[in-house]
């Protein structure tokens, strides 16, 4: 059990007014982050997706998910061919879950990762923060999908930044995850200037947990301030577009969970997961 | 044939108490590349669980548009005991046994999340002593949760029985076999649901509502160990390794 009150948070069910998580997770504050997830394409989700079809109408998109995503033609300039690498957005959803792509572009040559949905967040970090300490240290372009497909390509150091995105995925429950990963960039021949930004507020930890001082570079504002994080983890990588998706996705969820006579799964102590994380830094 | 003494002095055969367990580890993600994955060695069992999914449904005329469906293949090793099991694939009595556990699980997996996909859930006994449906079931259980399968619950599976007219929980492979009777059961954890009960043997009715309080009690135990274990996972260093 999360919370002995009815909350509506992703991924999660309310029975008898309590509520109980559906996937394995962990709780901070009054949120709810998944350590394992099935993703489920939302409208406003940024994927990344290979041609797998041309149709009279369209485009068959593999989206790493049971059924092909789709463009049409009817919304698209740009023509694919079989085996294009594309970027788009997620705009509609049915109720079978076939995903509609819009605002696609063609992705150049490159390698796609598949990592799991539930480390997206991790990968792109509070405000792309995460990405740009692996842009900078690599010198690759990259393209993340909430879908868990990752593009990589441009001239940079490609293995180094396939290395990062599997040392994050290793390693996405712990806290303070950019500092390490620059950290891992420097070790590893990439050169990041040490994060000038102000610090990554720890998406996964309690709030109370501070940070063993050894190992960041600067330790001392990294715990706490967790302000009433929106859930910006969740927002595309793309720079410029829709800062307004998070609140629709909220909206599209709920109904879902609350459907469900459902409970709780794991409840996945936050206690426990605290002594984990402190060992491990 | 003589019936060989089961229980002396309070004590079975490898020394538990009636109400004590096999030793039971459980790990979960051991798999790299099935989705989920679970190894479960319970006393001498050693069953792995493998899941996949959801996803796209084969053959399609088989899917469902209203959820998705839940596939689950038990077999066990040619390798995996003494008795013969010279081919592995499926038989009857492994087509039963993957029957059951799937519709241990239908009620608590929240597939109507996935619509026209499906679920694969792999078992592979590498190791049988008797239990193996309910050690496959845990497995089964964890490896769903490692993979982030939506579940309205969490289920834990035990057997219970009784040998030399004795109520007993946890049965090995000879209690089962020259035991009185042997029920594999599986409960889930939040609201004890019983998920599945199969029974062998005979029992009366007071010592089976016996048996289930029991079993139930022991399941609490099975449903510690399973939730540990996705905790561990999360401490192993090779943990989300990707392919590259």
């Amino acid at each position: 059990m999360l919370w002995e009150k009815e909350m509506r948070v992703p991924n999660t069910a309310v029975v008898d007014g309590k509520t109980y998580a559906t996937v394995l997770g962990m709780v901070r504050d009054d949120r709810f982050i998944p350590l394992e997830l099935v993703y489920k394409p939302k409208p406003g989700d940024n994927v990344v997706g290979i041609v797998t079809n041309v149709r009279h109408a369209g485009y068959s998109i593999e989206l790493n998910l049971p059924y092909d995503g789709f463009i049409s033609s009817k919304f698209t300039r740009v023509s694919f061919q079989q085996g294009d690498l594309i970027y788009g957005r997620v705009k509609f959803v049915d109720e079978v879950g076939n995903a509609d792509i819009t605002d696609a572009k063609r992705l150049p040559a490159g390698k796609i990762v598949d990592v799991p949905a539930s480390k997206v967040p991790r990968i792109i970090g509070k405000k792309s923060s995460m990405l740009n300490v692996i842009r900078d240290g690599t010198g690759c372009s990259i393209f993340v999908g909430n879908n868990g497909y990752i593009w990589i390509g441009g001239k940079g150091n490609l293995p180094l930044a396939l290395k990062t995105i599997n040392f994050i995925v290793a390693n996405a429950h712990k806290h303070g995850l950019t500092d390490k990963v620059a950290e891992y960039l420097n070790e590893h021949g990439g050169d990041v200037k040490v994060p000038p930004r102000e610090e990554e507020k720890p998406p996964e930890e309690k709030s109370g947990l501070s940070e063993p001082a050894e190992e960041t570079p600067e330790p001392a504002k990294e715990p706490e301030t967790a302000e009433p994080s929106e859930p910006s983890e969740g927002e595309p990588v793309s720079e410029k577009e829709e800062k307004d998706a998070g609140s629709s996705e909220e909206e599209k969820q709920n109904p879902i969970m609350h459907s469900k006579s459902a409970g709780a799964a794991e409840e996945s102590g936050e206690v426990k997961k605290k002594g984990i994380d402190i060992e491990e830094m | 044939m003589e019936k060989p003494e089961l229980i002396k002095d309070g004590k079975r055969l490898d020394g538990r108490t009636p109400k004590d367990l096999r030793p039971v580890k459980i790990e979960a993600g051991v798999l790299k590349e099935a989705q989920g994955s679970a190894l479960v060695e319970w006393g001498g069992n050693k069953v792995l669980a493998g899941v996949y999914g959801p996803r796209e449904c084969i053959p399609k005329h088989g899917a469902d548009p209203y959820k998705a469906k839940l596939k689950i293949r038990y077999t066990m090793a040619p390798f995996c005991s003494k008795g013969e099991h010279s081919r592995s694939g499926p038989n009857r009595r492994s087509i039963e046994i993957s029957k059951v556990i799937r519709e241990a699980f239908e009620p608590v997996v929240l597939s109507s999340q996935f619509p026209r996909s499906q679920i694969e859930v792999y078992i592979e006994v590498v190791q049988a002593e008797g239990g193996t449906r309910v050690a496959s079931l845990t497995a089964a259980a964890v490896a769903l949760a490692d993979a982030g399968i939506p579940m309205s619950d969490m289920v834990s599976a035990i057997a219970v029985g009784k040998i030399n007219g004795q109520l007993v929980v946890d049965l090995g492979k000879d209690e089962d076999n020259y035991g009185e009777s042997d029920v594999p059961m599986a409960v889930t954890h939040r609201d004890k649901q019983i998920v599945l009960m199969q029974m062998d043997g005979l029992l009366t009715r007071e010592e089976l509502a016996q048996n289930i309080d029991e079993a139930i009690e022991a399941s609490e135990k099975v449903y510690e160990l399973q939730a540990d274990a996705l905790k561990k996972s999360y401490e192993k260093e090779e943990r989300g390794k990707l392919k590259l």
